[in-house]
């Protein structure tokens, strides 16, 4: 099963390259995108023996679950997307071929259990996400472009020293897999796995837009087109923060929790102040929709950091973060297609001028500020209670006022372009393709608020302290 | 005969700090692939056959002959030859490249005391060409450059891994010589596109996205 799936990606991409039709490359992102949701599924329900390499545990279930909603929606969107864009036939193929290869990659990152591993497919989602970014070839995506690859590829090399410091100090460990490691933490010489964790969280920080590592994230998230956005802001933020999750337990399992987690808590406070900085003078909507995953990385941070009951909240806030983005990207996507600017000045009325965009611009919105039944509902509330009771006073006022502000100052953003503008202007509704997948993220968003003593006992297999 | 390979090494980084030519960059380049090669055969020689020959491979061919052909390439076809006015004069430049040997070599003896530390010259040296790779991208105006800044620091860590001598299992292996490989062939990529929609190769043109 494991090898079915990491292997059909890879089959269909090279067929979409051969095959260079349109019909076809529709076809195989509508198949691909139902049997790769089915696929993770039944994989999360039975979980299969684990293979040298790959294997499904507790924690990253959740994410390839997430992962595969999000597939689902953002390769339904895909096809309407080809459809409008006016791609020429040899670019629909690369976009197709790249988009099952990025499934690829994602997949092979959640999946495997050994570290070096882990740093191949981190460095190739960079690889074959870079020409969705510049395919425009405009100066703005070839900027962004150049900065996501070059930024990405140095912060990976410095995983890469963080990988060798670790090898130096678990010399008597069998190998570089996570159930290794895990075995025999308390071997590890604790101060070459400390160094290791440092350069590890810089390359995978860097990778999951942390601050202060965070600067070629607005640039790429806005420059991608909506589909590609949902993806890299819902999956594979997530996937990044899979590798830190991951060394962080072995951090704790090795007695050396403390000081990991003051940096995670930290650079996930960070985050959230430059965040609600720029989103007080936002101008472009995909940059202010960018800079917010920043900031809901950076709770989810923040969570993992606290520790303790925090855990749980934190891995809801990243289930309930990528499906509002994920859906918000794809809604920015209509809304550029009609206005044909990504300036918020020159969007007035979407709700007018086209209700079904509108109301689901709204909706998503009203989800990733967690309003109930929004899963962040819970996270946030539950991290601000497991903050209090560990006594982390400030930090917790500082989380609080700083939600406050970039709520304010995202919903009136959000507001001012749905509302207003020329009323008499006649309707025009987007296609059923336009539409259906965000209602499929939002459904799952508000099925996981919803239902939430299911959810979290499927959360609570992946909670490791 | 190891160690002489090592401090060659570091003199091809002390080299590159002080010129501003960039064939000198991309020989500088091809030396230090060369001199991984023979590092490997000194000290590899009783590994396996299918990881000697990836060894080989990522060395020789990868590091010593595509990427600096690839380069050599890409300079020519866009005409660039000189990194116009570096923003630090090169006395300068040379004098910080020589506090960092100073920095890494006291690191390095530094974590002598600890338990399984590598041998002070490879460690020494290896911290010492990572920081001048990052130094060279710091300083440099040309994106080409920092393509050359990023292909120093990979030679840099492989010099590291090389001192830790642990193995990675082959397919880890062939995965990161994969990985270095495209990438570094995509950025050349988007060298050439940048030079033809900005008609300059400056770092200082990529400020448009900014907030």
């Amino acid at each position: 099963m494991l090898q079915l799936l990491l292997s059909t990606p890879v089959v269909l991409s090279l067929l979409a390259l051969a095959f260079r039709s349109k019909a076809f490359n529709k076809a195989t992102l509508a198949f691909f995108a139902v049997f790769y949701f089915f696929c993770c599924l039944f994989l999360v329900v039975h979980p299969v023996p684990a293979s040298s390499y790959f294997a499904v545990d507790g924690l990253n279930s959740i994410f390839l679950l997430l992962q595969s909603v999000v597939f689902l929606a953002a390769l339904l969107y895909s096809i309407a997307f080809l459809t409008e864009s006016g791609l020429t036939e040899e670019w629909q193929a690369y976009y197709t071929a790249l988009m099952l290869l990025f499934a690829f990659c994602l997949t092979g990152l959640t999946l495997t259990t050994h570290l070096g591993l882990f740093w191949v497919f981190l460095e190739a989602t960079t690889l074959v996400t870079t020409p969705f970014i510049f395919a425009e070839k405009k100066r703005t995506s070839l900027e962004a472009a150049w900065k996501y690859i070059f930024i990405c590829s140095l912060g990976i090399t410095f995983a890469f020293i963080g990988i060798i410091l670790l090898s130096l100090g678990a010399k008597s460990v069998e190998s570089l897999s996570f159930p290794d490691l895990y075995r025999q933490a308390t071997e590890i010489n604790s101060f070459w796995l400390s160094m290791a964790f440092v350069f590890l969280l810089v390359g995978f920080g860097t990778k999951a837009g942390l601050a202060p590592l965070h600067s070629w994230l607005p640039d790429a998230h806005s420059e991608a087109p909506p589909p590609v956005s949902a993806l890299l802001s819902g999956a594979l933020l997530n996937g990044a923060l899979l590798g830190i999750l991951r060394m962080l337990e072995l951090m704790n399992r090795a007695g050396l929790g403390q000081y990991p987690r003051l940096l995670l808590i930290c650079m996930g406070l960070m985050s959230l102040v430059i965040c609600s900085v720029y989103t007080l003078k936002a101008v472009n909507y995909k940059r202010m929709l960018a800079y917010s995953s920043v900031e809901h990385i950076g709770i989810a941070t923040l969570a993992f950091g606290v520790g303790g009951a925090a855990v749980l909240p934190g891995l809801l806030h990243l289930v309930g973060h990528s499906l509002a983005k994920a859906s918000l990207f794809l809604s920015s996507g209509n809304i550029h297609h009609r206005y044909k600017t990504r300036d918020i000045a020159g969007v007035t009325g979407v709700l007018s001028s086209d209700p079904g965009t509108g109301r689901l611009w709204i909706a998503g919105f009203l989800m990733l500020s967690a309003f109930p039944p929004s899963p962040l509902f819970y996270s946030e509330f539950l991290l601000l209670k497991e903050m209090l009771v560990q006594r982390l006073y400030i930090p917790a006022l500082m989380t609080a006022l700083l939600l406050t502000l970039i709520l304010l100052s995202m919903g009136s953003v959000v507001f001012r372009m749905a509302f207003g503008g020329n009323s008499s202007a006649k309707a025009e509704h987007s296609g059923y393709l336009f539409l259906i997948p965000q209602i499929i993220l939002l459904a799952a968003a508000a099925a996981a608020g919803f239902i939430p003593s299911e959810f979290y006992a499927f959360l609570s297999r992946g909670v490791f302290l | 005969m190891e160690y002489a390979l090592i401090v060659l090494f570091g003199l091809t980084i002390l080299y590159i700090s002080a010129t501003s030519r960039l064939e000198v960059y991309i020989n500088c380049l091809f030396i230090q692939g060369m001199l991984l090669f023979l590092l490997i055969l000194l000290t590899m020689h009783d590994a396996d056959i299918p990881v000697l020959l990836l060894l080989i491979l990522e060395t020789l061919g990868l590091k010593a002959i595509l990427v600096p052909w690839f380069l050599r390439y890409i300079i020519r076809s866009n005409h660039i030859y000189r990194e116009a006015e570096a923003s630090l004069p090169h006395f300068y430049s040379v004098v910080l490249t020589t506090m960092i040997f100073i920095f890494s070599f006291f690191v390095a003896w530094w974590s002598t005391r600890l338990p399984d530390t590598p041998e002070t010259v490879y460690f020494g040296v290896s911290i010492a060409v990572v920081l001048n790779g990052l130094l060279i991208i710091l300083t440099r105006h040309k994106i080409i450059t920092h393509v050359m800044g990023f292909m120093i620091v990979e030679n840099g860590t492989f010099l590291l891994s090389l001192a830790v001598a642990r193995e990675m299992p082959l397919i880890v292996n062939l995965g990161i010589l994969l990985d270095i490989f495209v990438a570094v062939f995509l950025l050349g990529i988007m060298v050439t596109r940048i030079r033809s929609t900005f008609e300059e190769l400056d770092i200082d043109m990529l400020t448009t996205l900014k907030d």
